[in-house]
């Protein structure tokens, strides 16, 4: 019989000491963010910069009055949907385009003009074509992010070990199984790359996409609160959209990467 | 059975393969030797049907192919007793059955204890057993075997053949073995053909192995000696 030697155990502890330290850290990096505002505000008009005190009380007063709540949401579902909207079709043609090179050449010249658009044209384009509101901002995201989404799921799928693939011929998987277990693993962690970065995109886009074409929404909350001088209330949206951002990013794709990546966690 | 008829194989540019036949009767051990660069890996996919060739036949008369590559192949994100029990699965079996059948063969190759294992937690040599144990597994009726022990220590290596020489003769499989170490070739094959990088192929006469043996060792101490 085949002799073996049994590696050592990993050691969990070690793992959770490090989830802590991240968490001490990042909150450490908050805390200087807030330091560092409230001594600028110390010196600067407050008609330019609020306190974080005063920011506080104007976000206390958005979320008691329900303007907060609705604003968010509002903006919330725009993001989401065009997130959505854009996530599938950069995933679906990047795995077309990165399984077929003539697919691919066809649509390099509209990936190129997607990336270079400046996203202030493609809103003020969407406003003339549909008119304020939803449709307009749920466009201009997606447009947006598309690109990134397609580029990354290319580089994935073109990433893919040939080898493997050869494998799972010629132990006969079908066309499924190599998908589900060759493709789809294979290009797990760049398509989520490519979906962080499309949540960063996407928020910002959101917001341009508001100020420009919308008549609610945290953008427009925001163009309006400058428009009145209203600087707290101006500071309070900025400060919501951080936050709404680190709640897609706790929430949503840090779980999802950690599912899909588990295998290598388990391989250290 | 395993006939290649009038073969030629060319990549790119490169003619690997040239008007080659082979013929391997069901149950029969061949050992495939030769430099890099011959052809031996483009035989063994001929006959998995992956590739097919740019001129003459290869005709497969026995069904299930297990193969073991250079690499171990292996699912990365898939644990050893996974990557052992899919290709059992894709054949029909159930999940359950897969799994107990994946077990005794990694058992059987020694790596009884590391079945929830990943293979960026195993070795070079224990990724490559589980290769093997995939390989067996689906029990196949040919079994092809591209230089499997080339990331192995010498104690591991004798006690795979050992194995490999049981599985064969339990069920007369056929099995192709591609190696550039004859001696290894000259261990487990009833016959063995040596391909050169003229496109020549050459059968070597193993009524006397020892010779044979002394004949490779000479020349390759011969490099030393100058």
């Amino acid at each position: 019989m085949v002799s073996t030697t049994r590696r050592s155990e990993q050691n969990p502890p070690d793992g959770r000491r490090n989830e802590r330290n991240t968490t001490l850290f990042a909150l450490l990096g908050v805390a200087a963010i807030l330091v560092g505002w409230q001594l600028l505000s110390f010196w600067v008009n407050p008609a330019i910069v609020a306190s974080p005190a005063a920011t506080g009380r104007a976000i206390a007063r958005l979320a008691a009055d329900g303007t907060l709540w609705i604003q968010l949401l509002i903006t919330l579902k725009r993001l989401v949907i065009a997130l959505a909207i854009g996530a599938v079709v950069g995933l679906g043609l990047g795995v077309l385009a990165g399984l077929e090179p003539r697919l691919r050449s066809v649509l390099e010249p509209l990936r190129w003009v997607g990336m270079t658009i400046p996203a202030v044209i493609i809103a003020v384009l969407a406003g003339l074509w549909l008119g304020l509101g939803d449709v307009a901002v749920i466009f201009v995201v997606t447009v947006i992010v598309v690109p990134g989404m397609y580029i990354n799921t290319v580089a994935g799928v073109l990433a893919v070990d040939p080898r493997l693939i050869e494998m799972g011929r010629v132990y006969g998987f079908s066309r499924r199984l190599l998908f589900k277990d060759v493709y789809l693993p294979g290009i797990a962690s760049p398509v989520i790359a490519g979906l962080t970065l499309a949540a960063g995109i996407g928020v910002r886009a959101v917001v341009l996409a508001e100020v420009i074409g919308a008549m609610e929404g945290i953008g427009y909350s925001f163009s309006r609160a400058n428009s009145f001088l209203l600087t707290p209330e101006l500071f309070a949206w900025v400060v919501l959209l951080i936050a709404l951002m680190g709640g897609l990013d706790f929430g949503v794709l840090r779980p999802l990467r950690r599912r899909a990546l588990r295998w290598r966690k388990a391989a250290g | 059975m395993i006939a290649l008829q009038n073969v030629s194989k060319t990549f790119e540019s490169l003619k690997v393969l040239n008007d080659f036949s082979l013929e391997v009767p069901r149950g029969q051990i061949l050992g495939l030797v030769g430099p890099s660069g011959v052809g031996k890996t483009t035989v063994l996919k001929l006959i998995t049907g992956i590739l097919a060739p740019d001129a003459g036949t290869v005709t497969v008369a026995d069904g299930i192919i297990g193969y073991v590559f250079q690499e171990p192949r292996l699912l990365p994100w898939r644990t050893a007793r996974e990557n052992v029990a899919i290709p059992l699965q894709t054949r029909g079996m159930s999940k359950i059955d897969a799994r107990a059948k994946a077990e005794a063969w990694l058992d059987r190759v020694g790596l009884d204890g590391f079945e929830d294992y990943h293979p960026a937690e195993l070795s070079g040599g224990m990724a490559q057993r589980v290769s093997i144990a995939r390989a067996l597994a689906v029990e196949p009726l040919i079994l092809l075997m591209d230089e499997p022990f080339s990331n192995m220590d010498a104690v591991l290596k004798e006690s795979l053949l050992h194995i490999l020489k049981d599985v064969v003769a339990e069920r007369k499989t056929t099995m192709i073995y591609v190696t550039h170490e004859l001696l290894e070739a000259l261990r487990l094959a009833d016959r063995i053909v040596e391909l050169t990088p003229d496109h020549g192929v050459r059968e070597l006469d193993l009524s006397d192995r020892a010779a044979v043996a002394r004949a490779w060792l000479a020349a390759s101490l011969e490099g030393l000696e100058d």
